[in-house]
């Protein structure tokens, strides 16, 4: 595959842009349809990542890739998935600030272990040496095959939140998160509604540290940044934490616009790139999500449920 | 129809006995004790008497302090509200009732999943009892008037196939069109579906037209029950306090 055409920073731009896609449609199972204020995203994420980097690394298994890859994917999905199902019951009786607070702890505890651990991480020095699980002979094309991957994992997310929507369980996370204390008069247990919400989301942010593991090759704790939660964040709040789209059309408004319009291809001056853009897109996240949740905190998709729709979900009805 | 009261051979569909409850440790109801058979029981009570305190406790979201519930004989005091529903109590409370994000019909469909009838069926009985929300089954809830939101969430209840139906205060807000119908509609409820029925009321007229026996709450103190016919002016006077 001839991919002299693609400017490699490019590939890895998109990478972002579909990385924060998918976590941005796991904040909105957490936050859209359950009410979960999930502050520490980076934390069920950075649990994959290490995860993945760790098994991958540090353990002599008798076999190559793919099956090396698939084994530590495998291993870093349920590390972080069994994380989300701790961390969701210990925050299961506990208000909005508690919530937030809790699993901001937690992303907080992730990155202090992830840098004191260093015999297993390597620390502030990170470890190198993770690759891709196929060889066709150039980075370019590794990488490329790998931004194709992840979109491909990506849009499984998006299926997934999208018939969420549409089933019962679903229809339950959206009664738990508008009133939990009438949603247990259902006869069914919110907490677990809850919890397996909580543990599939988290499992799935886990396999996304894994990808970004691979797409990086290395663990870094500058990695590990609230960056990654302010992203998803501001991006489903803008595009609308209700709507399955709003992630989408959010990420396309946020992410994209700096990783890839204004860093690619506004002619802005040399060494903006790593030194203001970064700064000036935390701030800009950030401005969003304030002037968003003031203004219009729907976000710019609006309600859930609207009439339209509604119809076609309920087709003979 | 009054099934069980004075008739103590018959397993009641409920039994309070000296039940205490509150928020925290601040007890608002206080040894209160009542049963109810087949019929409308009504408590009548003056805004802070403890009448949603005593709902929510029977449905299992607040637990009691002391005492004891029980559903058709079954122990349920302090289990869980998702236990109690799947004993067969169905519960409406008096404020945010239903669930805004979702649709009237999901808000039918969560109500009904649980039992063992048929979800047609189910829903057809509850277009029966409330025709008019036939038409609005693909509006969000929380764009519905006041009346409508009302319907919905007994309506959602009745999805419970419930045997015990708790109503607080069903008619609270509510223009008098709609008064008028809605106690209409929970008598409809009582006679074609054969459930008990707890009703809390400040709109005592209109409850003791359709109740068998009445309890009056005053601070949390609940008299002793009677029937509806027996209540007098000097009575309500006294458990509202005016």
């Amino acid at each position: 595959m001839n991919l002299d055409w693609l400017d490699a920073f490019l590939i890895f731009g998109a990478f972002k842009v579909v990385e924060i896609m998918g976590l941005g449609l796991l904040v909105h199972l957490q936050l859209g349809l359950t009410r979960v204020a999930n502050f520490g995203v980076v934390g069920f994420w950075g649990v994959g990542l290490y995860a993945f980097g760790v098994a991958h690394l540090k353990v002599d298994w008798p076999f190559g890739d793919p099956y090396q890859f698939l084994v530590c994917a495998a291993i870093a999905t349920v590390a972080a998935a069994a994380a989300g199902l701790v961390v969701g019951w210990l925050i299961s009786e506990l208000d909005d600030d508690g919530t937030l607070v809790g699993t901001l702890g937690f992303a907080t505890i992730v990155v202090i272990l992830a840098t004191t651990q260093q015999g297993l991480t390597g620390g502030a020095l990170g470890l190198g040496g993770l690759g891709f699980p196929y060889d066709f002979g150039r980075v370019k094309t590794h990488e490329f095959t790998w931004l194709l991957i992840t979109t491909a994992v990506v849009a499984l997310i998006f299926v997934y939140a999208w018939r969420v929507h549409r089933t019962p369980h679903g229809r339950l996370l959206i009664a738990v998160g508008a009133n939990e204390a009438l949603a247990r008069s259902l006869g069914k247990s919110a907490t677990a509604a809850r919890l397996r919400m909580m543990t599939v989301t988290s499992g799935a942010m886990g396999l996304l540290g894994a990808m970004h593991g691979v797409m990086v090759r290395s663990l870094e704790i500058n990695s590990l940044d609230v960056g990654v939660t302010l992203a998803a964040l501001a991006a489903l709040i803008l595009g609308g934490t209700a709507r399955v789209f709003g992630a989408v059309v959010g990420v396309l408004l946020t992410v994209a616009l700096f990783d890839i319009v204004i860093q690619f291809y506004l002619p802005i001056p040399d060494g903006w790139n790593t030194q203001a853009l970064p700064v000036a897109r935390e701030a800009v996240f950030g401005a969003a999500i304030v002037l968003m949740l003031i203004f219009r905190p729907q976000g710019l998709l609006g309600q859930m449920r609207r009439p339209a729709l509604m119809r076609r979900l309920h087709g003979d009805w | 129809m009054v099934g069980i009261a004075g008739d103590s051979s018959v397993t009641p569909a409920v039994a309070v006995r000296g039940l205490s409850s509150g928020y925290g440790s601040v007890a608002v109801l206080h040894e209160v004790d009542f049963t109810v058979g087949h019929e409308i029981f009504a408590v009548l009570g003056a805004n802070g008497a403890g009448k949603t305190t005593l709902l929510a406790t029977l449905a299992g979201l607040l637990p009691a302090f002391s005492g004891s519930i029980a559903y058709h004989g079954t122990d349920v005091t302090n289990l869980a509200a998702s236990e109690s529903a799947r004993l067969g109590v169905g519960y409406v409370p008096q404020e945010a009732a239903v669930f805004p994000d979702l649709s009237v019909l999901e808000n039918f469909t969560v109500g009904g999943m649980i039992g063992t009838r048929p979800h047609e069926e189910r829903l057809e009985e509850v277009f029966e009892t409330f025709p008019d929300l036939r038409d609005k089954l693909h509006l969000r809830a929380g764009n519905l008037s006041g009346g409508e939101s009302r319907m919905v969430a007994c309506g959602r209840a009745l999805m419970q196939d419930p045997n015990v139906l708790l109503l607080d205060e069903p008619t609270a807000g509510l223009s008098p069109l709609y008064l008028q119908l809605f106690f209409e509609k929970i008598a409809d409820i009582h006679r074609t579906r054969g459930m008990s029925i707890v009703l809390t009321e400040q709109n005592a007229t209109q409850a003791l037209a359709i109740a068998d026996r009445v309890m009056v709450l005053s601070l949390g103190v609940g008299s002793e029950p009677m029937l509806a016919d027996a209540v007098t002016t000097d009575l309500l006077r006294e458990g509202y306090q005016i």
